[in-house]
Parts: structure tokens; C-alpha cells; sequence
């Protein structure tokens, strides 16, 4: 944009800055502060409601090594296998969306029915897998009435199935939508060159595409995974208390008292989340960094 | 892309189009067969908020009596939860719609905006459950204060802010700055310039950031958990009665199915507002 510096300095003068920066310490004072000290309370020790100023590990004890462990280890490997199989998944239906059609109103509903879930509560519709998945559900009754099964089929419902099965639908926009920004980004040359220069599509996709959306990768991975370590419907209402996974530790630590062992657990998992954004923001730097990234949104 | 091959070329480019054909379909497959995961459960719920006998394998018969029971029912009590969660929602999105116009019109233009902006969104990035823990500890057991409609407020107001402010920037970094000058050389106040340039201009973003801000606190509830003493907003009152296998279960769908038809037509609505047809 060419406008004179002054004149936007004139324009655009101390008020309004200042008014960001004012709505900037309140919003840390609210917001960001008490994320911060969540980080230095997991270090310490609370009896009731007093807190006992005293730096201790015990809180990380009793989240790794007592109750802890088997839930912690089981919510990541759960959501890893779930973040993956996702990427596998969303990743040929992002390409297709991003360069292969040219349907422009199949292209708009399909953005419309990947952002309409975002914004409906999650636990009746949850809720309603219930009553396909149980014993006497649909898909039992059927296949018993067709004779293909004699007993009702157990690991539908209250199993780790389940879970895997109702995290799948419910994030499987969040994986799509920065894997199609980051491949409609790669500029069609690139792959016309490719073609030309004799590659396989194989070829193509390893040595071209595949390398270009990484940044869409890790997003990918960043939006998925971290929303889904503490989704709280899905393993309450399709686990049961077979699959217990962070959330319910979560409550059961603030309602038991320890709160101390909940900030711990949420200092956990911000950590996992810095490095992944780390990662992110270095997967980014060959393109040009996030700056670039947002830039072309607008185009 | 391409220009059209060869005559000579003909049938390897048909074959090769073939082959691009049945991966296109393919790979669309997979990804409308998972949309079709997502979808099945809402209009599951649509149908089954019909049926007489929802919790039942068998085929049922139409009835309209849940509906009827959401309102007259004694022990459904639907209306306070209802009218907290309305009423939330309505003062979250003017909050989060002025405080991402006062934020989102200068974002674009300050240098060295990126911190401020990770600052802001940062709460999409932690996940839902442990941004309230975090929150109520801090609130509640380091501060002492106790929680309230108050904390209820500032949860929806953490968890919708980063988005209202996402829409107005969106909005915003669209906007010519060429116009103001043009304002202010034809001799427009400083008010005038916001209220007959900026603000309408601007007005996409301030309504499509309110809008998504009603409907992010209104089926807001990982957060609602613990930020709340002993109110019941709409989603956790659904969440609550769907943990005990009680005999409200079709009275929950039929609530959810209306409040999943309001929430499509208001996003309908917010696109359509952030992103009107190119002409």
C-alpha cells in the first residue's frame, strides 16, 4: 500500500495504539497470566483450598508415576493413532480440494459442512453413536437379524474402538483445513514443471507436493492433535469408564482437591504444545515464515 | 492448466486421464465418506427427535411428543438453562464483536503485531478442558475469589475473543488505509472518519466475529466445566442429563436438533456476511 508513513502515523496516532495495548495488559493479566502460573503452581502443593508455598515434584509423581501414567500414556497414544489416520485421510481429500476440482460450488459446501460442526455442541450428537453402536444398537440388531452374527457384538461401545471411531469424524476438518492452505499454496507451475520434466505422479507428490505442505502437516497435526488430548465428550460418552482419558483425570483431580496434579497435567501437555509450535513455526521458515503463510490467505 | 494434447497423444492422455479421473474420485471418496461420519449423528438426531421410541432398535412411529414435552415438561426444566445460555451468548458477542474492532482495526497496521497476535489467539491452542482447570485454579485457588456468572463469562470470553478477533482481521487486512487519508483530506473529523469510512466498511467482520461468538459461547462446554459455581448454561444442563441414563435422553435430542438448525443458519449467515459473492 503506498500511503505516506507520516500521514498514517498522523491517522492512526496514539489513541488507537494505545487502546491495543491497554485491552493487551488486561487480556495478559487475565488470560495469559494465569496460564503462566499454572506452570509454577504444578511445582507446589495445595491442601483444600490453601496452597503450601514450598517447590515439590509430588504433583508430577502422582501424574506419572501413581494414578496417572496408564491414563496419560494411554490419552497420547490414542490421539497419536487418531492424528495419524486422519493425515492419511485428509490428506488426498485436501489435495483433491485444493487442485484437482474445479467445481466451484461443490468446493463451497464442502467448506461449509467442514466449518457448520465447529459450532454445534458435541455431546448429543456424540450421544447418538450410542444408540447405533450398543449391544442392542443398529448395527447389532441388524447383523443378528440377518444372520451373519449369533451374539451381539461387544467392542462397539465402551471400548477403545469406540473412542478411536468417534474422534475420527469429529476432527477430521481440523486436519483438512491447514493441509488444504498449505497445498493451495504451492503454485501450479511447480507441478506442471514436474509433469513435464517426465515424473511420475508418484514422483510428483514425493518429491513436490508432499515437501511444499509440510508446514500444512504439522498445523495439521498441531490442530488435531492438541484440541483432541483434551476433548472431554467423546471417551466419556463412547469410552465409558473403559477407556478413561485426560479430561475425566482432569475432573476427578479438581473435584478430589488436587489441584496441584491438574496444573501439573496442564503444564504437560503446554509443553507438548510449545514444541509442536515450535516445530511449526521451523517447518514454516523454508516458505517464508508465518508471515508469508497469512499473507496469502488474504489473496 | 494444460493446453489440449496432441491429436497423436490422444490415447495415453486419455488413459493418463482416466487414471487422474478414478484417483480424483478416490481421494474425494475418503473425504466425503468422512464428512458422512460427521453428518450421520446430526441428522441422526434430527430423525430420531421425531421418533417415539428413539433409544430402541426397532423401526418407530412418528410423534412430535418430545417437543411438546420441552416446553411443558416438569421435570425437563429447560427454560433457565435456555435463557443463561441466551442471554451469555448475547452479551459474549457484543463484548468479543467491540473488543475485536477496537484491536483488529489497528492490528493490521501496528509493526512487530505478531506477539501481540499469538498473545491473542493463544487460547486456541490450549485445550479446552485444561484452559479451564488452569483458569479456575488460578481464579480460585491462588486468587480466592469464588466462581460465578462472572468467571462463567470470561471463559466464553477467552474461548471466543481469538476468533471474533480472527474475523475482524480477516476484514480488516482487506481494508485501504488510502481511504482514510482521502477522508481526512476532505476535511472529515476523527469520529467521522470511523463512523462514515471505517465502519462500514469494517461492519462484515464486526457482525460475523458477534455472530460466531454467540454460537461459541451458546454450545461453549469443556470450559463452562469449572468456570461456573452453580449455574447451568444450555450445554452443560444437556451434558449433565445425558451422564445419568435417565428418561430425558429424546427430550435432549429434540433440544439439540433445534439448536443445531438455529447454529447452521447463523453460520450460514456470518459467511455469507465475511465473505459476500465476488461479482
Amino acid at each position: 500500500m503506498a500511503v505516506q508513513p507520516g500521514l498514517l502515523k498522523r491517522l492512526f496516532r496514539d489513541r488507537d495504539v494505545g487502546a491495543v495495548y491497554a485491552f493487551a495488559v488486561l487480556w495478559f493479566c487475565v488470560v495469559v497470566l494465569p496460564l503462566l502460573c499454572i506452570i509454577g503452581f504444578s511445582f507446589l502443593q495445595s491442601r483444600g483450598l490453601r496452597v503450601v508455598f514450598e517447590p515439590t515434584l509430588k504433583a508430577y509423581y502422582t501424574l506419572f508415576v501413581e494414578a496417572g501414567a496408564p491414563v496419560v500414556a494411554r490419552t497420547i497414544q490414542v490421539c497419536v493413532t487418531v492424528t495419524l489416520i486422519e493425515l492419511l485421510l485428509a490428506f488426498p481429500f485436501a489435495l483433491w480440494l485444493a487442485k484437482v476440482t474445479k467445481n466451484r460450488p461443490l468446493r463451497l459446501t464442502v467448506f461449509l459442512l467442514m466449518l457448520v460442526p465447529f459450532f454445534l455442541s458435541p455431546a448429543a450428537r456424540v450421544y447418538v453413536w450410542r444408540s447405533i453402536l450398543a449391544t442392542e444398537g443398529v448395527i447389532n440388531s441388524t447383523l443378528v437379524s440377518m444372520g451373519l452374527i449369533d451374539q451381539p457384538v461387544q467392542w462397539l461401545l465402551f471400548s477403545e474402538f469406540a473412542v478411536h471411531f468417534g474422534l475420527i469424524g469429529q476432527y477430521f476438518p481440523n486436519m483438512v483445513w491447514p493441509l488444504f492452505l498449505s497445498i493451495s499454496l504451492i503454485d501450479d507451475e511447480y507441478l506442471e514443471a514436474s509433469q513435464d520434466l517426465g515424473a511420475s505422479r508418484f514422483q510428483t507428490f514425493w518429491n513436490v507436493i508432499l515437501p511444499l505442505s509440510l508446514p500444512g502437516v504439522v498445523a495439521g497435526f498441531v490442530f488435531t492433535f492438541i484440541p483432541m488430548l483434551g476433548d472431554t465428550v467423546v471417551p466419556v460418552i463412547l469410552g465409558g469408564n473403559n477407556v478413561l482419558m485426560l479430561s475425566s483425570l482432569v475432573t476427578s483431580y479438581i473435584s478430589s482437591l488436587n489441584y496441584t496434579a491438574a496444573a501439573a497435567m496442564a503444564t504437560f501437555v503446554l509443553f507438548a504444545l510449545v514444541a509442536l509450535q515450535g516445530m511449526f513455526v521451523l517447518a514454516l521458515r523454508p516458505l517464508g515464515g508465518i508471515r508469508q503463510a497469512f499473507a496469502s490467505l488474504g489473496r | 492448466m494444460n493446453a489440449a494434447p496432441h491429436p497423436s497423444f490422444k490415447i495415453k492422455a486419455t488413459t493418463y486421464q482416466r487414471q487422474n479421473r478414478a484417483l480424483a474420485l478416490a481421494a474425494s471418496g475418503v473425504g466425503f465418506a468422512a464428512l458422512f461420519t460427521l453428518y450421520l449423528p446430526i441428522v441422526l438426531l434430527f430423525v430420531l427427535s421425531f421418533s417415539s421410541d428413539p433409544l430402541s432398535g426397532r423401526v418407530p412411529s412418528l410423534s412430535l411428543e418430545w417437543y411438546e414435552a420441552l416446553w411443558v415438561s416438569d421435570v425437563f426444566k429447560v427454560r433457565d438453562p435456555l435463557l443463561l445460555s441466551l442471554g451469555l451468548g448475547l452479551l459474549n458477542a457484543a463484548l468479543c464483536a467491540t473488543s475485536a474492532l477496537l484491536v483488529g482495526r489497528v492490528l493490521p497496521r501496528m509493526k512487530r503485531n505478531a506477539p501481540l497476535i499469538f498473545m491473542f489467539l493463544l487460547p486456541l491452542l490450549v485445550p479446552g478442558i485444561l484452559l479451564g482447570a488452569g483458569v479456575f485454579t488460578y481464579y480460585r485457588v491462588l486468587i480466592g475469589v469464588k466462581m460465578g456468572l462472572w468467571s462463567l463469562l470470561l471463559a466464553h470470553f477467552m474461548w471466543a475473543f481469538p476468533f471474533a478477533l480472527l474475523c475482524m482481521l480477516i476484514v480488516a487486512s482487506r481494508f485501504d488505509a488510502r481511504l482514510l487519508e482521502a477522508a481526512a483530506d476532505l476535511g472529515a473529523s476523527r469520529w467521522q472518519r470511523f463512523r462514515d469510512v471505517e465502519l462500514p466498511l469494517l461492519k462484515p467482520g464486526i457482525f460475523a466475529g458477534g455472530f460466531f461468538a454467540f454460537l461459541l459461547s451458546f454450545n461453549e462446554l469443556s470450559r463452562s466445566i469449572f468456570m461456573r459455581s452453580g449455574e447451568l448454561t444450555l450445554p452443560l444442563y444437556l451434558w449433565v442429563q445425558s451422564g445419568g441414563r435417565s428418561a430425558t435422553i429424546p427430550i435432549i435430542y429434540a433440544m439439540s436438533t433445534i439448536v443445531a438448525l438455529v447454529s447452521i443458519v447463523l453460520v450460514f449467515i456470518a459467511v455469507r456476511m465475511m465473505f459476500p459473492k465476488e461479482r
